[in-house]
């Protein structure tokens, strides 16, 4: 009885759900139902009050759960491979159904309170002789990281469905892949590892683009892959060298991030490997000037395909930014910071905006949304303050989610036209009510206003750029101009949406257009539902984020000092830092050879 | 009342919850299920939602009235609903919770918020009645006055900016509520930008006070602002301006301004965009776009004076400011003129009302800026009566003129109107009530709060508090004219205040009606759809359903036509206009000081005590209150004549031949002062060029330069040696034997190389010879700097690879390797060895390894031995919070 009586919120938050849709669909009735109860059962699973006490009877963490997440969608896609292609109702339901366990299992992952440190860290020696080892692990930052991907997945896969009906199996098989691979990609601790996935990733997503894609799909699929593949082998250089000095140092190679992030490299090697990989990660993000690949790739990419691009592949580079670049070169992060700062706000955010007002295309619009977003999420991490990379990492989320149901948004219309033109538009609101609504209401969330997630992402790389003092006395221009940033973001969206949406009905061709069916409804409303959950109780997700942020920070601050100081003495000299105690060095790679007493003491060995 | 203490304690005060969430529910409601439910439901909904948060609002007003008087000092009721995000600074630990607070400011304007909203929402129940977005209105409404009431009730800025905000959007979709045309449209977008441009300031104003005072809720910020006493530099913007040397090094000397009046000004700016000031002010006349009842309660009562609001809200960072202030004072007193001048010739009913509401709020923030912020607030509530009952008024006026001109231009246009008197009584005499309100006469309302403004401005200065000043004394002292500029100007408003009402008043009232020729029992010949033509007219939008047929009621000026008796309107419309007409006309009583009525002042008078701090007065005694108040009476009254002449007795003659005599003047502020047109030209024509420019940059130097020359690079490689790959097989062949002979030449040469193995510390160095096929390797030493190299072991080549050796500090020696192949062919190796002095590190430094230990906190720190010098660390600033989350 008293179980029932505490279950009132869930049956309510159901009811009120079902009772939304006014089509006779008992499906999209129980779909939103289904959306509403999980959205506040997601609420209450998370409050702090109810956090402590689940904390208090944590699980242990199982060990076996991250690779089951990373492994159950590469091992999904090799089984769907033996499966019939003439039967695309079997290859999507598979494809669902994996997608769907793995997205519970992401889940499963929120239970255990996220204290800083590696969590449900998993290792086993791949090919010892070259120091490589399989070593995943979770934090507060990427385990958000891992979620927004099995959520987002899903829902463009599902959404794809709806639209794409040739080969399938070819479209399940590439979903699949892409998604073990980015999953993968997030939760690496061993550099050679990170690579794989990394370069895994690019050829589902290319065959996505190049197979589904628009009318010049395979000039977009190329300069995506050569974009990010310059950028990839850039970093695979400087891995090597920072693998071979280790191994200098150490008298054994190794990989993993763990013993890497404590090498402090000499002064220009150091400055080099900096720029390799930052130029993968930025080309990733993208930022400015490295962009104008992601205006291409989202044109034409179908709906499913330009979703996850934006949603999760995205968040890869700025991910990966803060993983690695703040994590192994806290030196040139720092000395860099300033500047890239100023591109973020310069490039990205005012002239991204800018050049979005301009676009015909509405996806082309999106697109340089996406740049002018990705540079508030840059710009947090750029400050360097607690607050500006919480609300980095809080702002990807964001961004994944308003973008993927912008994208989605516009699938629809296109679908419907085959044209994006806002010129072919006008006066929609009248023929798709609902439709029109949905998409004021993303696009307030995409311009940031407050209550919906857009905003919280931004003010706090806002606040943190206005106190950071890593930016110096740039600090409160960039926060500033950051803050011009919101003005314009209002401009280009509105205008899109009053072209779209309001004014006369012009175009004959749009007037008998149906307004969202069954499946878009049930699409979106996920999207929608978090639109409002992370809008107004972001606090579930810094609970978690921040910990790990506090660890980052303090770390990126020290390894600089670190830096500093060795190269104050002798800038042509690598040495390692002694290896972190407690959770954080657990998993540290032993010497081969000497297992027991390496452990004692790190020793600094001059090379050369 | 002591239960409802004991089920509402100060601390968790979930009134608050009630008077918040019952809007909230209703725009859910309406929203979402409005169309299901019908026009009846949603009119209950919406209705009873407000009504009922009205009535909490009361409750909660007379708790917290109990509370003050029981504590003699200022309360604050608190509710917090939840944490909603922390900011971890450098400085200081930010929590922003969802928390909501009431006190004597905020529990007043719910109160009008509440009540002018029920009202209005009564009177929309039937303006609306006919529209087929019925719900949608009433969802965005009750959306309003819930995001209304969470700016007000807010505890912090971020929490006051989700209301501010949401309000902005609110107004944005009640402007474009008719969005089939694309002016509405086109205006909401732009009521939304202007507001955003003010959010930017506000966004900006928040990052210095999390700067500067380490906190966003208003008992932090207070407590804070005296960290707002220090300067700024706000030039040069880095470290330097670039390319300085070219134009001189003037333009590197720093500029700075305090951080206080930085903060006030960014703050001003974000009211300057909510609250329609000057220069943002350009989207409220367009917002007028919007059903009326819209202008009544978002653009005249409630939203737009958030500005004031805010500025009362953080009273003690503006009095910090006096430079700052006095900009406001002259900005609003500009804006009132401006305003006030443009509504002279307005033909347009509401817009005369739009830039009058303009106008007003100028005057407002004359009041906040002289630091009067009671006399500011007085206004914003007079105002809310008057304002309303005008727009309401004239929202009825239009409603009957639709029921023979549906063009929404037409039936807004004073010229076919007149005589309204006879047709409509109940509206005539509201809007009488009000006019005299607005005018200034007394003793109605808006004589007391316009008069309390002008004598502030005359007699009060902001001089920042005594303690402030007295650390900080550079700050800024007002001119001893500027509180006598800001009196005229505020006169001068007056006169033409009371001027344009009584001119709106008597051209829509008096004379002759000229909207068309009434015949009893008149039928409109193309029967309407929505039958009851009396009340089908609704701004002229009823005919949404019918695609674009407008031409059977086009107006056109020159056609006779014929109609039916103006009608007065129903009841729901005619209540709310006598409710607030009498508010209008009693609400002066609350702050009279002339008659000794204070009652607004001492219960805003714990809100304002560290702002009372901060401003000085020439006339403590109040002495120049009467002398001050005449010339404000007379020139009213002087408007009110000139516009019943001019008007009333000579039927608008004297001001078509003043319209004549300076056709330029006229045509100047019926054009606005062609502000649109000036921003237009320049900041929106730079930004948009800017944009163009930029758009093309992308594709053709960003694109060109990153993708297109790289390519092309490439693909000049790639046609190059195309020409190699012939296909031919001759060629190949010969390329072949070219091949062969350089590889086999390259073999056969014996190429010299060793790896060198050097101990500094010991002083011992082996060098290791590259190994090849068929090679035998010889080793020779040269000792000193030009003697002869000395062979190791005799003349002979051998296979051994190695040689070692040993030096004393110092010493150098050059090694010298060389091999031979099995052709005879040699080839030899050399590097020049030197033992440095020291052992390898300069003196005094340490091991960096030994430097770095564990902390006590998990952290590594620098441990630095006796003596040794400071490393250069980061700003030591840079990380206090660090690890101690």
């Amino acid at each position: 009885m008293t179980s029932l009586v505490q279950a009132w919120p869930y049956v309510a938050a159901f009811l009120v759900g079902a009772l939304i849709p006014r089509r006779q669909s008992r499906f999209e009735r129980f779909s939103l139902g289904l959306v509403a109860l999980l959205s506040v059962a997601f609420i209450s699973s998370l409050w702090p009050e109810k956090a402590v006490e689940a904390a208090a009877e944590a699980p242990s963490e199982w060990p076996h759960l991250l690779n089951f997440i990373v492994l159950l969608p590469i091992v999904g896609a090799v089984a769907l491979l033996f499966m019939p292609r003439q039967s695309p109702k079997l290859l999507r339901g598979v494809t669902l159904t994996i997608l769907a366990v793995d997205f519970i299992a992401s889940l499963l992952l929120l239970r255990t309170p996220m204290t800083d440190g590696w969590h449900f860290q998993y290792v086993r020696e791949w090919l010892p002789a070259f120091g490589i080892r399989y070593h995943v692990a979770v934090d507060g930052i990427s385990i958000w990281m891992v979620v927004l991907s099995t959520f987002i997945t899903p829902i463009a896969a599902y959404a794809s469905f709806g639209s794409i009906k040739k080969r399938t199996k070819d479209l399940c098989f590439s979903l699949l892949l892409l998604h073990g691979a980015m999953l993968g990609a997030f939760v690496s601790l061993d550099l050679f590892l990170f690579y794989v996935f990394w370069e895994l990733m690019l050829v589902p997503m290319v065959i996505l683009i190049g197979i589904w894609g628009g009318v010049e799909k395979i000039k977009a699929s190329y300069k995506f892959f050569l974009y990010t593949m310059a950028g990839s082998l850039l970093m695979l250089a400087a891995i090597l060298y920072m693998v071979w000095t280790h191994d200098q140092l150490e008298g054994y190679p190794s990989f993993d991030y763990l013993a890497l992030s404590r090498l402090v490299l000499p002064k220009t090697a150091a400055y080099l490997c900096f720029g390799a990989f930052a130029v993968a990660f930025l080309v990733k993000v993208p930022m400015f000037p490295l962009h104008t690949w992601l205006p291409d790739a989202h044109v034409q990419a179908p709906t499913g395909g330009s979703v996850i691009l934006a949603a999760v592949l995205l968040k890869l580079g700025t991910y990966a930014y803060i993983r690695f670049c703040m994590g192994m070169f806290a030196g040139p992060a720092y000395w860099a910071a300033a500047n890239l700062a100023g591109l973020a706000v310069g490039g990205g955010i005012l002239y991204a905006a800018l050049v979005a007002w301009k676009q015909p295309d509405i996806k082309k619009l999106i697109a340089y949304s996406s740049v002018a977003h990705l540079g508030f999420v840059m710009l947090g991490l750029f400050a360097g303050t607690q607050a500006g990379i919480a609300g980095g990492i809080l702002q990807m989320i964001n961004h994944g989610i308003s973008t993927a149901a912008l994208f989605i948004l516009v699938g629809v219309i296109y679908d419907r036209r085959h044209t994006r033109l806002v010129s072919e538009f006008g006066g929609l609101a009248k023929v798709m009510p609902i439709y029109t609504a949905c998409f004021v209401l993303v696009t307030m969330s995409s311009i940031g206003v407050p209550g919906t997630n857009g905003f919280v992402g931004e003010f706090m790389v806002i606040m943190g750029t206005f106190t950071s003092p890593v930016l110096g006395s740039h600090a409160k221009l960039q926060g500033g101009l950051a803050a011009f940033g919101v003005i314009l973001a209002a401009v280009y969206m509105l205008s899109m949406v009053q072209r779209t949406f309001f004014g006369p009905l012009s175009n004959p061709k749009n007037q008998h257009l149906p307004d969202l069916n069954v499946r878009e409804t049930v699409a979106l409303a996920p999207l929608i539902a978090m639109i409002f959950v992370l809008g107004l109780f972001p606090n579930l997700f810094l609970e978690r984020i921040n910990p790990s942020v506090a660890g980052v920070q303090s770390r990126f601050m020290s390894s600089m000092a670190a830096f500093r100081s060795q190269h104050d003495q002798d800038p042509t000299r690598a040495v390692m830092l002694p290896r972190p105690s407690g959770k954080l060095g657990a998993g540290y790679p032993e010497d081969p050879k000497k297992p027991a007493e390496s452990a004692a003491t790190a020793s600094a060995e001059e090379i050369q | 009342m002591q239960t409802l203490q004991v089920v509402f304690p100060p601390t968790d005060f979930t009134l608050l919850a009630v008077i918040l969430g019952l809007p909230l529910i209703g725009a859910f409601i309406n929203g979402v299920f409005g169309k299901r439910l019908g026009n009846q439901a949603v009119t209950l909904m919406a209705l009873g939602a407000v009504g009922a948060s009205f009535v909490a609002s009361l409750l909660a007003f007379f708790i917290l009235r109990g509370q003050q008087a029981e504590s003699q000092s200022a309360v604050r009721l608190t509710w917090t609903a939840w944490e909603w995000l922390t900011l971890n600074t450098p400085n200081a630990r930010v929590p922003l919770e969802i928390k909501f607070s009431l006190d004597a400011l905020n529990a007043t304007m719910s109160l009008v918020v509440t009540g002018v909203g029920f009202l209005i929402h009564l009177y929309s129940s039937k303006y609306m009645q006919e529209d087929p977005g019925y719900y949608r209105f009433f969802a965005y409404l009750n959306l309003f006055v819930f995001s209304m009431l969470v700016l007000i009730l807010g505890d912090n800025l971020p929490v006051l900016f989700i209301g501010w905000e949401g309000v902005g959007l609110c107004s944005y979709l009640l402007i474009g509520f008719w969005f089939h045309e694309d002016a509405n449209a086109a205006a909401g977008k732009k009521a939304f930008i202007a507001n955003r441009v003010g959010d930017f300031g506000l966004l900006c104003a928040m990052g210095l006070l999390v700067y500067y005072s380490g906190a966003l809720n208003w008992s932090g910020i207070e407590a804070g602002a005296a960290g707002l006493a220090t300067q700024v530099q706000i030039w040069p913007l880095g470290r330097e301006v670039p390319l300085a040397a070219l134009v001189g090094q003037w333009i590197n000397a720093p500029v700075y301004v305090d951080a206080s009046t930085l903060v006030a000004m960014f703050l001003f700016l974000g009211c300057a965009g909510k609250s329609a000031q000057l220069p943002l002010y350009v989207w409220l006349p367009d917002a007028m776009a919007g059903p009326t009842p819209v202008s009544a309660l978002i653009h005249a009562a409630t939203m737009v004076t958030a500005g004031v609001y805010l500025m009362c809200r953080m009273s003690g960072v503006f009095v910090m400011a006096p430079k700052a202030m006095l900009i406001i004072a002259f900005i609003g007193a500009a804006t009132a003129l401006l305003a006030a001048s443009i509504a002279l010739v307005q033909n347009d009913i509401k817009k005369v009302l739009a830039y009058s509401t303009v106008s007003q709020l100028g005057y407002m923030f004359v009041g906040v800026g002289v630091g009067a912020f009671t006399a500011g607030f007085f206004h914003v509530l007079t105002h809310a009566f008057f304002k309303a009952c005008l727009f309401l008024g004239a929202g009825s006026v239009i409603h009957a003129m639709h029921a023979r001109i549906h063009d929404t231009e037409a039936s807004q246009d004073m010229r076919n109107m007149g005589g309204m008197k006879a047709f409509m009584p109940i509206t005539h005499v509201t809007f009488l009530i009000s006019c005299i309100a607005i005018a200034g006469i007394p003793p109605l309302a808006g004589f007391w709060s316009k008069d309390e403004i002008l004598y502030m401005a005359y007699t009060q200065s902001v001089s920042a508090p005594e303690a402030v000043r007295a650390v900080y004394p550079g700050l800024y002292q007002w001119p001893a004219w500027a509180g006598k500029a800001l009196y005229v100007m505020g006169l001068l408003g007056a006169l033409m205040t009371a001027f344009y009402m009584f001119r709106l008043y008597i051209r829509i009232f008096h004379g002759e009606f000229k909207g068309w020729t009434i015949v009893k029992g008149w039928v409109d010949p193309h029967a309407h759809a929505h039958g009851d033509d009396a009340h089908a007219a609704h701004d002229g939008h009823d005919d949404h359903g019918h695609g674009g047929d407008h031409d059977h009621h086009a107006f056109d000026p020159d056609e006779p036509r014929e109609g039916p008796r103006p009608h007065e309107s129903p009841w729901q419309m005619t209540t709310p206009l006598v409710v607030l007409a009498a508010l209008a006309a009693v609400a002066g009583f609350l702050n009279a000081p002339l008659i000794g009525l204070h009652v607004l002042d001492d219960w805003l008078a714990p809100i304002f005590t560290l702002a009372k701090t901060g401003v000085t007065s020439v006339d403590p005694e109040h002495a120049m209150m009467l002398t001050l108040a005449i010339p404000s009476v007379l020139i009213a009254a002087t408007g009110v004549g000139v516009a019943v002449y001019f008007y009333y007795l000579k039927g608008g003659e004297p001001a078509a031949a003043i319209a004549e005599k300076a056709p330029g003047v006229h045509r100047f502020l019926m054009g606005k002062w062609y502000v649109d047109e000036l921003y237009e030209e320049t900041v929106i024509g730079a930004i948009d060029s800017l944009a163009e420019f930029f758009n093309w940059a992308d594709r053709w130097i960003i694109d060109g330069i990153v993708a297109r020359l790289t390519a092309g690079i490439a693909r000049l490689f790639g046609s190059v040696l195309r020409f190699t790959q012939t296909g031919r097989v001759q060629a190949y062949a010969a390329a072949m034997v070219v091949g062969t002979a350089l590889v086999g030449y390259y073999l056969l040469t014996p190429r010299a190389s060793a790896q060198l193995f050097e101990d500094d510390r010991a002083g011992s160095y082996r060098v290791e010879a590259a190994p090849g096929l068929g090679y035998s390797y010889r080793f020779s030493s040269q000792l000193t700097e030009d003697g002869e190299f000395q062979l190791e072991a005799g003349d002979a080549f051998h296979d051994r690879r190695t040689t070692s050796f040993n030096l004393e500090r110092g010493q150098s020696r050059t090694v010298r390797v060389e091999v031979k192949d099995a052709f005879g062919h040699t080839s030899k190796w050399e590097r020049r060895i030197e033992r440095p002095k020291t052992d390898g590190r300069p003196p005094g430094s340490v091991d960096f390894n030994t430097m770095i230990q564990q902390g006590a906190d998990g952290r590594p720190r620098l441990v630095l031995p006796p003596g040794h010098p400071e490393p250069t660390l980061p700003d030591p600033g840079a990380d206090p919070q660090g690890g101690a989350q």
